[in-house]
């Protein structure tokens, strides 16, 4: 075997094991009740690298019914990532009620806005007509990716204006998953335009992936910030002109 | 090719936006250690009188048109500088309600949420109200009259004189009350 071999297949697998600790760990923490469609998405990420894996050691190898199993796991998994994306979005919503329906809004328009985007990506993509499959995945891919992106920098931008305080675990879901849906978009396009061989942009995007899976134990472990439960005093000398606030109110 | 370009400069902007929001949530905290160095006075009269449609009407049929003009604009002016005070206080408000919210005490925890809500309103009055008002700078002539952000600042500074009493029962603040 040689090196970049190993390499690949340490991308591959390493993750998958990570994430069968991540899986371990939110089972013990309770967090799968709290992240249910997360949990579903990384035991998916698991069981489909494991199919894959045994296809691509099979008869089979790497050809066309391995690129079958690997475009039917990919729509799973995109659909799921959106789901997790939903998920982090009724987070907030439920915590902070008041912003429901302007978070609700926010996020019709942004997926209609994105998916206007995507589909002028899509459109303006030249297609290599090799193999209507693989334009027809990378296509999705790069279309999920852009939506996906476009999502969670909506969320962050939004959380980010109402100064809502983000779950540890939240913000590690949607910091992984918006970095991976990042460097997956700037691959999908490169690739496109032949700018990149295959094997560079699988060693990219697996490396990236196993960053993100880094970045989602880091968070998932680490414990809530429970300091925050003591309230900050409030400043004395505003308090004093807030009082003064109130006194012109009670005397109108 | 151009599109490529386009797509791999929105990728690369989208992390480095992400690396920099991962960078501000650990930031984030120190603002809860010291939220008197960075609240802003907010002049609710005053910001009431400069939104006022009756005070506008009054200048309309004082004033010649184009001074007219002048002056609304320059009112608007300050009335976008209010409402980003009272949107900033909010959000500074709005961090140590948040925390105050999971208070073992029932009350404390009940009028930390009260004032979460309102800040929260008032961050989004805010952002309806700035672009009107930047819109009314434009256009000087058309009716704006975001009184919602004083009438959502007041009852902000009730509540937050409120959690302060429910913080600090020996204070001032109770006289007032």
């Amino acid at each position: 075997m040689t090196v970049p071999l190993i390499l690949w297949y340490y991308l591959w697998i390493a993750p998958k094991v990570l994430q069968v600790l991540l899986l371990g760990g939110m089972v013990r923490r309770g967090l799968h009740r709290q992240f249910p469609m997360f949990f579903v998405y990384t035991a998916f990420q698991v069981a489909e690298s494991g199919v894959l894996l045994l296809v691509s050691r099979s008869h089979f190898g790497f050809g066309e019914e391995y690129f079958r199993a690997y475009a039917a796991t990919k729509a799973v998994s995109v659909a799921l990532k959106f789901g997790v994306i939903h998920e982090l979005f009724s987070h907030f919503f439920q915590r902070y009620p008041v912003l429901a329906g302007t978070g609700r809004s926010l996020l019709r328009g942004a997926r209609i806005a994105l998916l206007l985007i995507a589909v002028g990506v899509a459109a303006l993509a030249p297609g290599n007509g090799a193999n209507l499959l693989s334009n027809a995945t990378y296509n999705l891919d790069r279309a999920a990716s852009i939506l996906q992106a476009g999502l969670l920098i909506s969320l962050f931008m939004f959380s980010r204006y109402f100064v809502l305080s983000w779950r540890n675990q939240a913000f590690g879901i949607a910091l992984g998953l918006g970095t991976f849906a990042s460097v997956e978009l700037a691959m999908s396009a490169v690739r496109l335009y032949g700018l990149v061989s295959g094997t560079v942009f699988d060693f990219v995007i697996m490396a990236s992936y196993h960053c993100c899976v880094l970045i989602w134990i880091f968070y998932l472990a680490i414990p809530e910030r429970r300091a925050h439960g003591a309230l900050s005093p409030l400043p004395e000398h505003n308090l004093e002109i807030w009082n003064r606030e109130l006194q012109r109110l009670l005397q109108r | 090719m151009t599109l490529t370009i386009i797509v791999v400069a929105v990728a690369l902007t989208t992390l480095v936006l992400l690396a920099a929001l991962a960078r501000g949530q650990a930031a984030s905290s120190r603002l809860l250690e010291n939220p008197a160095e960075h609240i802003r006075s907010v002049d609710v009269v005053a910001f009431r009188n400069l939104v006022d449609p009756d005070e506008e009407e009054f200048l309309r049929t004082s004033l010649p048109p184009g001074e007219f003009r002048r002056i609304q604009r320059e009112r608007l002016r300050a009335a976008v500088e209010y409402v980003s005070c009272a949107a900033h206080n909010a959000a500074i408000l709005l961090r140590v309600a948040d925390a105050g919210r999971r208070s073992s005490d029932p009350a404390t925890a009940e009028a930390a949420q009260a004032l979460v809500d309102n800040a929260l309103r008032l961050r989004l009055y805010a952002l309806h109200a700035v672009p009107r008002l930047y819109l009314g700078m434009i256009f000087p002539g058309s009716r704006i009259s975001p009184a919602g952000i004083a009438e959502s600042y007041e009852q902000m500074t009730r509540l937050v004189v409120r959690l302060g009493c429910l913080q600090y029962p020996t204070r001032g603040v109770s006289a007032a009350l």
